[in-house]
């Protein structure tokens, strides 16, 4: 008795410390989950704050910020949906996208690009309007789709061809294919280069956005790992674009690439099967969702560490970051 | 008689490259009645026997896009052989440079194997998961993309094992093929650790005699399990099985758990967009609606795209010599099932991870966790290097 209540006051000030101490939440991450069919809502400390039931498998997922709306993909609805963050409701349906999965904006255009794994194509649509641009026909499975920043470019990726099709963004002409290993997945555009990732060919390949040639490929190679259990997806650069952050799939590893010298600065072990990436406003911090796990680990870029792992829905997709 | 079908999926668009052709060519007996394949009492058919003529168009259909980038042509013959007449006349219908799928029963396999190895045509076994296929047909110019029974087996092994269901009652069929099968289980099951408590075997005898010995609850019972293991080849007797067990335990093996290739219920690793084409890509009216590729179908399905994934993976884009193709470590194919294939070289076997299924679920992919191989991920699974005695010639 005397023990507990020596202890009480003491315990007492130490928890109302540790509430006191939690960091200021400065960012929602906003977290699409394929087999649950929701979103769920987590502060920068991985705690979660809500769950919406959204619709039948949300995956590709992407933000204007200026307007605090998000786009996210809802796959087998066939249809992509205009989301408020701050009302948390569906402002808007984009139909007729059988398979939406991977979106891309272009801000200064207002256009959203669309790529439906079903069909073999990609589409164009003014944000405002709804109006359809531009189908862009591609290879098989189209998944990674990317604009350059001036939006004269726009790059689709076909998983099953193992291409990258090229596409004029203002006649929608088809420019060029260019072939890269297995399974290209996720698009990166770093000045003016297009990064790519090949889930299969566990690798990323680096082209020339205008000249179109193959400039450099980087292969990973973490400890205790074969090399075809690297199957790299998702590929993003800090504001920087001079780091760059790869998930490497059945590896189970973030890894963190020196964009410059195309050098891995360090392997990072998170949940099983991470894939989906996003970095926080402030660039603090990674987002890393794990598919196979159902978890996010979320990791500190300065000291390289993981700090805290949550449980997200079933089969986390995509990760969106506000402020 | 030769029932010579062509199909021209060409199409020249834009300025290719480079202008070459891929010559694919199926090869079928004409004895062959594969509705009769595997039908048990009453006509039950538990697994259909189909040609793999669709699954190597659905193949090539996919790599479509592919093709017309670079300007190369694509042609099916499909060849259906006259068991009665001279097989190397018929063969020599086969275009030289052509991948040669051999969709033949056993025996006309091994035949037509070492005849096509004589005449350098290069061959492809997608039906025949014997094991000892991988060391009795050790020639340069044969391929196996079915998996092996080993490769079945250590899959099976590796998850009771990962599960730990150790203590395992092994029930077996009394044909040449069940007992060939039960000794490659046996292997499998003692290499990764299991204890088999006993081996059963079953009788498909009506002899009335026989009757009690063949009651499910007695083969399985007097003694303690963790797990039924079941090797019945014809899928007969086997599927009673399940439910019937002297004690309550699951079944695996040839009912229940099974190791397969492929099956239509894999939901991750880009498996339901497969799945989906092939649900719907030329539908035969006569086969009705196919809800999956077999194990054969995606052994052929399997061939034709490590040929045309190679066209990504090799640096020399232009060269469609299937067997130099074959041949290259370089040359690897994308399996949808997250770990990609390739040619094992010492015994020419595509390594592949294996699929643990009911029929209704995929329950999980082999390797299973903490498996570990030193060079290859999937090497855990069937004969590796220093254990095979294949010296190709």
């Amino acid at each position: 008795m005397t023990l507990v209540a020596r202890w009480t006051l003491p315990l007492f000030i130490l928890i109302v410390l540790t509430v006191r101490h939690d960091p200021v939440v400065a960012a929602t991450a906003v977290i699409s989950n394929e087999r649950s069919g929701d979103i769920v809502f987590m502060d920068e400390a991985g705690k979660t704050t809500d769950i919406i039931a959204l619709c039948a498998r949300p995956r590709g997922m992407a933000q204007r910020m200026s307007v605090g709306t998000l786009y996210i993909a809802c796959s087998d609805d066939g249809h992509v949906v205009e989301f408020d963050v701050t009302t948390k409701q569906v402002k808007r349906i984009f139909p007729n996208l059988p398979g939406a999965m991977s979106l891309a904006i272009h801000e200064p255009s207002n256009r959203l690009v669309v790529s439906n794994e079903g069909l073999a194509t990609a589409t164009v649509l003014d944000i405002t309007s709804g109006e359809l641009l531009a189908t862009l026909a591609t290879g098989h499975e189209p998944d990674g789709v990317a604009l350059t920043t001036d939006g004269s470019k726009i790059f689709v990726a076909s998983e099953n061809a193992g291409i990258v099709h090229i596409f004029d963004g203002k006649t929608y002409e088809p420019i060029k294919r260019l072939i890269t290993n297995l399974r290209p997945r996720r698009l990166g555009i770093r000045d003016k280069e297009l990064w790519v990732s090949s889930e299969m060919g566990s690798r990323v390949e680096i082209f020339d956005t205008t000249s179109f040639e193959k400039i450099d490929e980087i292969i990973f190679a973490p400890r205790g790992f074969r090399s075809e259990q690297l199957t790299p997806v998702d590929i993003i650069f800090d504001h920087s674009q001079t780091t760059a952050f790869v998930a490497l799939g059945s590896a189970n590893h973030l890894v963190i690439v020196d964009a410059i010298k195309r050098e891995i600065i360090k392997y990072i072990l998170v949940g099983r099967r991470p894939w989906g990436l996003a970095l926080t406003p402030n660039g603090e911090q990674i987002f890393v969702l794990n598919g196979l796990s159902d978890d996010v680990t979320i990791i500190d870029i300065k000291s390289k560490r993981p700090i805290r792992t949550s449980r997200t829905g079933l089969v986390p997709h995509s990760v969106e970051i506000f402020k | 008689m030769l029932r010579y079908l062509s199909l021209l999926l060409a199409l020249l668009f834009s300025a290719p490259a480079f202008a070459s052709s891929l010559e694919i060519t199926i090869i079928t007996s004409a004895s062959e009645n594969r509705l009769d394949i595997g039908k048990s009492f009453a006509g039950i058919t538990v697994e259909p026997h189909r040609p793999v003529l669709r699954a190597v168009e659905l193949a090539l259909f996919e790599s479509s896009t592919l093709f017309e980038t670079l300007g190369i042509e694509t042609k099916v013959q499909q060849i259906e052989l006259d068991t009665n007449k001279d097989f190397k006349d018929q063969l020599s219908a086969v275009s030289p440079s052509a991948l040669v799928i051999l969709d033949v029963p056993l025996k006309l396999m091994e035949e037509l194997a070492v005849l096509a190895n004589q005449m350098n045509i290069v061959v492809i076994n997608v039906r025949h998961s014997n094991s000892y296929l991988r060391e009795s047909l050790c020639l340069a110019n044969v391929f196996h993309t079915i998996p092996s029974d080993s490769m079945y087996f250590d899959a099976l092994g590796q998850f009771l094992v990962y599960r730990g269901w150790r203590k395992v009652l092994l029930v077996q069929g009394p044909s040449e093929r069940d007992i060939e099968r039960a000794q490659t289980l046996l292997k499998s099951l003692k290499k990764f650790g299991t204890t088999i408590v006993d081996q059963r075997t079953f009788s498909l005898s009506h002899f009335p005699d026989d009757r009690d010995k063949n009651k499910p609850e007695f083969l399985t019972g007097g003694v303690s399990y963790d797990v039924v293991a079941v090797i019945d080849s014809q899928k007969d007797y086997g599927r009673y099985l399940q439910y019937s067990t002297r004690i309550a335990r699951p079944v695996v093996g040839d009912i229940g758990l099974t190791p397969k290739s492929w099956h239509f219920a894999l939901e991750r690793y880009g498996a339901p967009q497969l799945n989906e084409r092939y649900r719907t890509f030329k539908v035969d009216e006569r086969i009705g609606p196919q809800v999956t590729m077999t194990d054969a179908e995606f052994a052929a399905w399997s061939a034709v795209k490590l040929i045309t994934n190679s066209i990504n993976t090799r640096l020399d884009k232009g060269d469609l010599n299937v067997l130099s193709i074959l041949n290259d470590p370089a040359s690897q194919v994308d399996l949808y099932k997250g770990t990609r294939g390739s040619i094992r070289h010492w015994n020419h076997q595509l390594r592949q991870p294996i699929l643990l299924a009911t029929s209704q679920a995929v329950i999980a992919v082999a390797p299973m966790p903490k498996f570990l191989h030193p060079k290859h991920y999937v090497d855990t699974l069937g004969l590796d290097e220093p254990e095979s005695e294949c010296q190709l010639r």
